[in-house]
């Protein structure tokens, strides 16, 4: 039985810097494998579905005005996202990735929150409301 | 022209103002030290400046079930309890504005009358957790108070007076923690108990009952409460530096030692866990009350063998 | 409702807002003085409907939901779920997934005990315990962060195994914290072993026998320490555990410093397990080939979570969205022991003996059926839940 067991602990303690990182003066480098920003690559997405029939939040939408053309607007709703990375697991193009870079991501404004990926004419079809129909349901796998 | 002077000392220097700027700075020091110890950063220098000024914007919201009027009164009169008993004690090394035989004594119980004030507010109300934590609060007056006097009384004993700024100028040439060392630590660690300060804080144990005698309290009430803690503080440390640690004859002795002993302090609340208010009351009346008369005894029989 | 008797009730209500619970929920607790004569526990102030939710989602997608169940046993919930979806798909998980599952288990009981010492510590007013141990967690999470992407919900399963995998740099990144955190874990024991006034506050406080434990049914470390030698990793081992065994780690005096020490001593269990695990990691894929639409079927599911046993039923109809997934966690089968131990302890134990079965309050809100004899089996509608649930507020004294 001691009096005091963390003297030890406190003493060095008073001569040491303190171990709190000043956030926002200094940035530790994030982990390779921290899970930001979703990152779309347009040329190897065939418009499946799959990202959006799996998100856990409903975070991505995906209007295809072309398939064949690969004429997709994919439109993620970063407030919603939760950086799971199921739909980078069920892309089976691979064209999905959650990246590193970008990870700071509160904002004030939720409309900032709203992000379309496409042809310029296709966002701007999507803004106006000019919607094609449903996105295609993913198809179930078999076996 | 005397009753000048006196409004000088009550509002401006050396109680009042200067008193409550003293307050936020010794508050601050011992956050920030205690945050030190715990290897982290802790507050900026404006914080607890910054907490009372936020507490005197906000509504005060007055509970039912109890007197308003004492709601109202009580947090006044403990905080002028406390600034008045700053103007017997050598605040900021000086000599003390008033002094007269015994002043001793009524300083000690003008510290206990913010405690008694914490308390009765307390109990004012109908709210569980105020009730608990005014019990908790009057049970550790009672029992830190007798051994805490005693402990102070030593002093007052080897240097032949009841007056505290006689005490202080023997203290000068006297080191006492060195002759009282036993007096010297029971003075301490009542000043924790007297502060409520950790590992004694149950009458104010947040993870039990919320805030303790003072959970209803918002607004103005709740700061000057709070401020009549802090001086409470500084009015303490005063009292045993001056006493115990060689007198604070100029106002930098006067610094180096109230902090030296508030490091001590901050220190102590780091290192200890919380005691439960039964274990509180049995250590000070077993062990502190033991403590204080072996003190005495010795000081009695070394004065017979030096006679 | 109590009946009413000579001596005065009084009535020190504790939650569901109180900053001795770190979430919410409810405790009214009778006492004359400082003792406590009575207490009783509502909880429900959690309740998300997360087990209707899981039927309208997929079961790719319950998997992330699952995992939010808890904040800080995120991941043993999504192991669970997995298992018990995998075993009615009767799909074979690669065996490099089973062990990264369990060292990521593993790791995340530690993250869960450090997490523990801190908040006892705080409960008994020992904040310094509560930050030391607090920073010495951040090295585990950068750990789990490196490893998987996150620091809190991992996400790090998939159905049919996991998303990350373990590299060599990694690897010795892991065993390095372990091996600086098993040094400051052994400068926990020696603290919560033998500073006075801690053990002050732990020792002979809210003993429970090994009797008691059984019949409150008790789980988890709680269960452990008071002699009750149960731990689903040695009885029933699921994943890798049966190529990596658990020594159970029990104590037999049942009072708080037995659970203190008892989630300690795990935590050497727990490094010594990391360890064994990094030196022998079978090669191989990290997750097999799922269907989308599960077979028929039902399945129970049994892990050891932090906080004790944590019991999944699944049940599927053959589509790609479950019939039902009902979840029990561990909380719920140690709140019981809590309103039993509290009562003749002084008021100031009460914080401490609920913190000692390390509540998960958002764990556990269910709602639970309990059937009573001669009464035949209602189903309450929307309007009846409401009444039951909110307007019971209209008539409750201030």
């Amino acid at each position: 039985m001691r009096l005091g067991a963390m003297l030890g602990d406190i003493l060095p303690s008073l001569f040491r810097a303190p171990v709190t990182e000043l956030y926002p003066f200094t940035r530790r480098e994030p982990p390779t494998r921290l899970r930001g920003l979703l990152h779309w690559d347009r040329e190897s997405c065939t418009g499946c579905g799959m990202c959006a029939t799996d998100c856990p939040s409903q975070a991505i939408e995906l209007f295809t005005y072309d398939k064949k053309a690969k004429r997709f607007v994919f439109e993620l709703h970063v407030d919603r996202c939760t950086f799971c990375g199921q739909c980078a697991v069920s892309c089976r193009q691979g064209s999905l990735a959650l990246t590193k870079g970008n990870w700071e991501l509160a904002a004030f404004d939720r409309g900032t929150l709203d992000l379309h990926f496409g042809e310029k004419e296709d966002v701007d079809r999507v803004l106006r409301g000019d919607l094609p129909q449903a996105a295609p349901t993913a198809e179930p796998a078999g076996g | 022209m005397d009753t000048v002077r006196n409004f000088f000392a009550l509002v401006l220097f050396p109680s009042g103002l200067f008193l409550l700027a003293a307050s936020l700075i010794y508050e601050w020091v011992d956050r920030k030290l205690l945050a030190q110890f715990q290897n982290r950063i802790g507050p900026r220098w404006f914080q607890p400046f910054a907490d009372v000024v936020k507490l005197l914007s906000k509504e005060e919201v007055v509970p039912r079930g109890g007197s308003s009027a004492l709601f109202l009164g009580l947090p006044v009169i403990g905080l002028a309890a406390a600034l008045t008993a700053a103007l017997y004690v050598p605040l900021a090394g000086l000599a003390p504005s008033f002094s007269f035989t015994g002043d001793l004594i009524v300083t000690i119980y003008l510290l206990s009358v913010l405690t008694l004030c914490m308390g009765l507010a307390g109990s004012n109300t109908i709210g569980r957790f105020s009730l608990v934590g005014a019990t908790r609060t009057l049970t550790q007056l009672f029992s830190y108070e007798a051994p805490f006097l005693l402990a102070l009384l030593g002093p007052a004993l080897v240097a032949g007076s009841w007056q505290i700024s006689e005490i202080s100028q023997y203290a000068q040439s006297h080191w006492l923690i060195l002759t009282q060392p036993i007096g010297f630590i029971v003075a301490v660690i009542g000043l924790m108990g007297k502060l409520e300060l950790p590992p004694f804080d149950a009458p104010e144990a947040e993870t039990e009952i919320v805030a303790g005698a003072l959970t209803e309290y918002s607004g103005r009430g709740l700061a000057l409460f709070r401020l009549g803690k802090g001086v409470e503080m500084v009015i303490g440390l005063t009292l045993v530096a001056a006493f115990f640690l060689g007198g604070v004859a100029t106002p930098l002795l006067f610094l180096v030692k109230t902090l030296g002993l508030l490091v001590v302090v901050a220190g102590l609340q780091a290192l200890l866990a919380r005691l439960r208010i039964d274990q509180t009351v049995g250590l000070w009346w077993r062990y502190g009350v033991l403590l204080v008369f072996v003190q005495w005894l010795l000081i009695v029989v070394l004065r017979e063998v030096r006679l | 409702m109590e009946p009413r008797s000579e001596t005065e009730r009084f009535t020190v209500p504790i939650g569901p807002q109180h900053p001795a619970l770190k979430e919410p929920g409810h405790f009214r607790i009778s006492v004359e003085g400082e003792i406590v004569t009575q207490a009783a526990v509502r909880l429900g102030y959690a309740h998300r409907g997360i087990e209707k939710g899981a039927e309208g989602r997929n079961w790719i997608r319950n998997q992330y939901l699952v995992e939010r169940i808890c904040g800080i046993c995120s991941h043993i919930h999504a192991t669970a779920y997995c298992l018990g979806v995998e075993r009615l798909a009767k799909v074979e998980v690669p065996p490099r997934a089973q062990v990264i599952r369990v060292l990521v288990a593993e790791l995340e009981r530690i993250h869960s005990h450090l997490l523990w010492i801190g908040v006892a510590g705080h409960e008994a007013g020992f904040d310094t315990l509560f930050m030391y141990s607090w920073r010495d967690r951040e090295a585990i999470m950068d750990v789990l962060e490196a490893l998987t992407g996150n620091r809190v919900n991992y996400s790090a399963n998939v159905l049919g195994g996991v998303k990350c995998d373990v590299d060599d740099a990694l690897r010795d990144t892991i065993l390095r914290t372990v091996d600086g955190l098993e040094k400051r874990t052994e400068h926990y024991l020696r603290v919560v072993t033998t500073d006075a006034l801690f053990l002050q506050r732990t020792r002979g406080i809210g003993v429970m026998t090994r009797a008691q434990a059984e019949v409150l049914g008790a789980v988890g470390p709680t269960a452990r320490a008071s002699g009750v030698e149960r731990d689903v990793r040695v009885e029933a081992p699921y994943a890798a555990y049966p190529s990596f065994p658990v020594r159970i780690v029990t104590d037999t005096r049942g009072d708080l410093e037995a659970r203190v020490v008892v989630r300690v001593r795990e935590l050497f269990e727990c490094y010594r397990l990391v360890r064994e695990i990094l030196d022998h990691m079978p090669p191989g894929e990290l997750h097999g080939r799922m269907p989308r639409r599960i077979p028929e079927g039902e399945t129970i599911s049994r892990v050891e979570a932090p906080r004790g046993e944590l019991f999944y039923f699944l049940k599927s109809n053959g589509s790609d969205t479950p019939e039902r997934v009902r979840v029990r966690t561990p909380t719920v089968c140690n709140m019981t022991s809590v309103v039993r131990l509290v009562v003749g302890h002084q008021l100031a134990d009460v914080p401490m003996i609920l913190a000692g079965i390390d509540p998960c309050f958002s764990c556990n809100d269910r709602v639970i059926d309990v059937e009573r004899k001669g009464r035949a089996a209602e189903q309450w509608t929307w309007e009846q839940l409401r009444a039951y649930g909110v307007d019971t507020y209209h008539g409750h004294r201030p």
